[in-house]
């Protein structure tokens, strides 16, 4: 995907992320996340949780990711995201994006990002800047 | 009442901890495949891009000294909520670095809605590589319900 491929409005071919507890205990010991609220079930509805949640920083991983995937080589500048609500472990989850600008002198495009949990409900928003090879 | 250009003047844009960071191979390698990012800069040591995940950067720092400076007042009322993060990316930061993080308060606002007045901290993590390089910045927005 190059800068010259890309239109205002495009969708990013959404991806549906593998937030299961093996992934997520691999994640969480990369990132110095290591806690229980993350890899128990029983101990995160112990603390009123719906079960073991995914770390909101997991949900950028995933959606830097898509960006990948849909632009390989593509720089990501800045990412930015609120965290909603949570995303509960071993469910599944859908990652979307949308072109919102194009800057034609720097050739970087804004993508408006969203995360929904299992039950379609929007868990992450956000935005990314991202440069894009000519 | 919070007096915001008080908390403005005493706290905005001053340093209050740092910590360093050592980046392995091996961590770099397993967050990128926790995130199912296959992209051979962030899943190949071989490729001469290979670096960390641009998202990494936002797991380092997370802890309380860091965030906030131990003689920040405690305000408004309630548990406070989580306002986003953002990353942003000025370099490449690769396993063997040793970075900075340099903890300050970005800045303190407040919004008025429906539901009254609400703070805004923005705690900022500015990294550095070995070299004093800039590699990333990292804010971090709490929001706290005061009184009006």
């Amino acid at each position: 995907m190059r800068f010259s491929d890309v239109e205002l409005g495009d969708d990013l071919p959404e991806t549906h992320p593998d937030i299961s507890m093996e992934r997520v205990k691999l994640f969480v010991k990369s990132a110095y996340m290591d806690f229980p609220r993350f890899t128990d079930h029983e101990f995160a509805k112990a603390e009123g949780l719906p079960g073991a949640i995914v770390p909101g920083v997991m949900s950028q991983g995933f959606l830097a990711a898509m960006i990948h995937q849909w632009a390989p080589g593509a720089k990501i500048h800045k990412l930015d995201t609120v965290f909603r609500t949570t995303m509960v472990v071993d469910t599944s989850a859908t990652c979307r994006g949308a072109v919102t600008d194009l800057n034609e002198e720097s050739h970087l495009v804004e993508v408006d990002l969203t995360m929904l949990n299992h039950e379609g409900v929007t868990s992450v928003i956000g935005t990314a800047t991202v440069e894009l090879a000519d | 009442m919070v007096d915001i250009d008080s908390l403005r003047r005493d706290w905005v844009g001053k340093e209050f901890h740092r910590a360093e960071y050592t980046i392995g191979q091996q961590q770099v390698l397993d967050y990128a495949a926790s995130c199912g990012d296959t992209d051979p800069r962030y899943s190949d040591p071989s490729n001469p891009d290979f670096e960390a995940h641009p998202t990494f950067i936002g797991c380092l720092g997370n802890t309380r000294d860091a965030m906030t400076p131990q003689d920040f007042p405690g305000l408004g009322r309630g548990r406070s909520i989580d306002g986003g993060k953002s990353v942003e990316i000025h370099g490449p930061i690769r396993p063997g670095d040793r970075l900075s993080a340099r903890s300050e308060i970005a800045d303190i606002y407040a919004k008025t809605g429906r539901s009254g007045t609400m703070l805004f901290i923005v705690h900022r993590l500015n990294f550095f590589n070995q070299n004093e390089e800039p590699v990333a910045t990292v804010d971090l927005r709490q929001i706290k319900a005061v009184e009006d």
